[in-house]
């Protein structure tokens, strides 16, 4: 299933990068081009997921779970996939209930902030699975000198994994606080 | 204008968002921790440095083969296997034991193998061929009293540990104890299926300038002949067989504990014990807590085990050890080792061991090619005369640790690139020294690194979820 994979992998990628830079346009600009391209940023981030979670599936059936769980930068793809895929869908609903007002007061700069953190994990992403493909990058020597060997596993400690459980339960009650708050 | 309710919003908002890259924040820079770490009870330790350098040099004449190696060291580690007395016994110091010897009793190594074509996985693979599962030091190793029950392996070839071996002396590569009959593997041996192993100790026996010459077919084994080392212990009587010579020593009969343990002996002291140098052990001797001494016995050796030389002497010096061996060309023991020919292409891999570390605790290459006046990655120079001149220029080879990685695992369902190993893809061809490190260290977390990822998984997945949670309930109102 590797090259169809690698085929399918191109329209999630390129559906994301699309969709960042109309963020950032439309981040720094209210024009008409900009309120244009925004116009097409909910389907375009609603068919960056449905491919994404189609590459992702079959992604899964390149290996056997064993193979993958395996090795290191397998590992490593798969979660970065993994992330990527529920980042960018989050992203998209976020886009689609909020819509216009997504750009007023800080949303605008939060919708930045999440799509160049998009950005980010789909280019990991991306890298890996160049590795794994047989086609490694200088991507991941920006990545190691940032802290991470990819060819280590990404994996969390125990205490920090508890931080991240505490800390997602902490921001979904933080909202609701919030939301409770305004009405 | 913002109402005050949107300011409230922007607030949770902010806290929100702050909190999501503050956790990332934490996660990135406290990953990959509470894992991995040295557990010497499950033959587990890591060495500081993944990987090392080693040059290399290759020159013949025509009758002799020399190779030079350099690589560096922080000291000289040239004690090696030590019986100190106590109490009114003697106890071994010096074994090989998982890292670091505790007393720094443990000598530098370097090793090479090499093969001529004979043994066709070994030109891609090197080394990884002949590591199996359970071998001596991996965290599953096989029991000494179950090789010692093997009828071959252990009755009749006197093994007691795994070591290693080639993958078609076994029926299957996954079950070590598979040997195949005895007449399959004289006829592999005769057909070339070994690999000549070049073994020099800086203990056993650099000091008299030899070097152990072995061969790796269904185990590892000296070559026929005399090794160039014994051991000096008496099993039956529980002491050692000699003791020093005061007469051949400058008036010594052991040597002392607190000179070795301040590494006060060097390369021109008494730290070693030559055949020549001793008398059969005394026990009446007056022996005082503190005496020392070495439970190898360094021999000249004979035969085919004895062929290898160590050229002029081999030294640590500003911290790089500077080792040159050489041997004929043919030893006429083709059965031993592999007969250098003018103009062939032959498969070398390296190996060193330092900073007192014994058994698989090493620095290995990936297989380079060797050729006799020969394009290669490693080019032997012709050269006229009894000693090489080395104007040639170093080759520079990478060394790594190669943690716990087996033959048996690199062709199963545990390694992604199985399907390419039955293809005969070359490891270089898809994978770095530095990777090939980084991978062999996981390999010896691999489940609670596979748990801890699992989890990761999850938890970041989480994560992305309380933070939507967040941004939906706190999303602004559609105007309209």
């Amino acid at each position: 299933m590797a090259p169809y994979h690698v085929m399918l992998v191109h329209f999630p990628i390129a559906l994301w990068t699309t969709a960042a830079l109309v963020i950032v346009l439309r981040t720094f600009s209210d024009g008409t081009l900009a309120r244009a391209a925004d116009r097409v940023l909910t389907p375009l981030l609603f068919f960056g997921a449905l491919t994404g979670a189609l590459a992702f599936a079959v992604g899964l059936l390149v290996w056997p779970f064993e193979t993958a769980a395996s090795s290191p930068l397998a590992r490593n793809h798969l979660l970065l996939a993994g992330w990527s895929l529920a980042y960018w869908i989050l992203l998209w609903i976020v886009r689609w209930r909020g819509g216009e007002q997504v750009w007023q007061g800080l949303w605008r700069w939060i919708m930045l902030g999440l799509g160049v953190l998009g950005v980010g994990l789909q280019t990991i992403t991306g890298t890996l699975g160049g590795y794994l493909a047989g086609n490694p990058s200088m991507v991941s020597e920006i990545v190691r000198r940032l802290g991470w060997e990819v060819f280590t596993t990404f994996y969390l400690s125990n205490w920090v994994l508890a931080t991240v459980v505490i800390s997602a339960v902490v921001m979904a009650v933080l909202g609701m606080t919030g939301a409770r708050a305004r009405s | 204008m913002q109402t005050n309710s949107g300011h409230k919003q922007n607030t949770w908002l902010a806290v929100a968002a702050i909190l999501f890259l503050a956790v990332l924040g934490v996660s990135w820079l406290f990953h990959g921790t509470g894992v991995i770490h040295n557990d010497v009870k499950r033959n587990i330790f890591i060495p500081q440095e993944l990987t090392m350098p080693l040059q290399v040099k290759a020159a013949y004449n025509g009758d002799k083969m020399f190779f030079r190696y350099r690589w560096p060291a922080k000291q000289p580690s040239i004690y090696h296997d030590m019986m100190k007395y106590g109490g009114g016994q003697w106890k071994r110091y010096g074994d090989s034991v998982p890292g670091p010897q505790p007393e720094g009793i443990y000598e530098d190594r370097v090793t090479m193998l090499v093969d001529d074509g004979s043994v066709p996985e070994f030109e891609h693979y090197g080394g990884y061929i002949t590591v199996s599962d359970r071998m001596r030091f991996f965290t599953n190793e096989a029991k000494g009293d179950e090789v010692k029950a093997h009828p071959y392996l252990g009755k009749k070839k006197g093994q007691s540990e795994v070591g290693k071996h080639l993958p078609e002396t076994r029926s299957d590569i996954n079950n070590w104890a598979s040997v195949i009959p005895e007449e399959d593997l004289a006829a592999q041996r005769k057909a070339g299926y070994f690999l000549d192993l070049w073994h020099w100790r800086a203990h056993r026996s650099n000091p008299i300038d030899k070097s152990d010459d072995q061969v790796i077919a269904e185990a590892r084994y000296g070559d026929k002949g005399k090794g160039v080392f014994s051991t000096n212990w008496d099993g039956d009587k529980k002491q050692p067989k000699f003791m020093f010579d005061p007469a051949k020593t400058g008036g010594r009969v052991a040597i002392s504990w607190d000179d070795l343990m301040k590494r006060k002996l060097g390369f021109d002291d008494l730290y070693y014990m030559r055949e020549d140098q001793t008398k059969a052990y005394d026990p009446a001797h007056p022996w005082k807590d503190g005496d020392v001494l070495p439970r190898r016995v360094l021999q000249p050796g004979d035969g085919s085990h004895a062929d290898i030389s160590v050229q002029g002497s081999a030294r640590w010096k500003d911290g790089y050890w500077d080792v040159t061996l050489v041997r004929a060309m043919d030893t006429g023991n083709p059965q031993d080792d592999k007969i250098f020919l003018h103009r062939k292409l032959y498969n070398v891999a390296f190996a060193v061991h330092r900073d007192t570390m014994g058994s698989r605790w090493h620095y290995v290459s990936l297989p380079v090619t060797l050729g006799l006046s020969r394009h290669a990655d490693f080019r032997a120079a012709r050269f006229q005369g009894d000693v090489p001149k080395w104007e040639q220029a170093w080759t520079d080879v990478k060394l790594f640790y190669p943690g716990q990685v087996s033959w048996p695992m690199l062709n199963s369902t545990m390694h992604a690139g199985a399907n390419k190993v039955k293809q005969g893809v070359p490891v270089k061809f898809r994978h770095s020294e530095i990777q090939l490190a980084h991978y062999g260290v996981e390999m010896e977390f691999n489940n609670e690194i596979r748990v801890q990822w699992l989890y990761t998984l999850a938890a970041g997945i989480l994560l992305i979820i309380g933070f939507g949670i967040a941004l939906n309930v706190l999303l602004p109102r559609k105007e309209g």
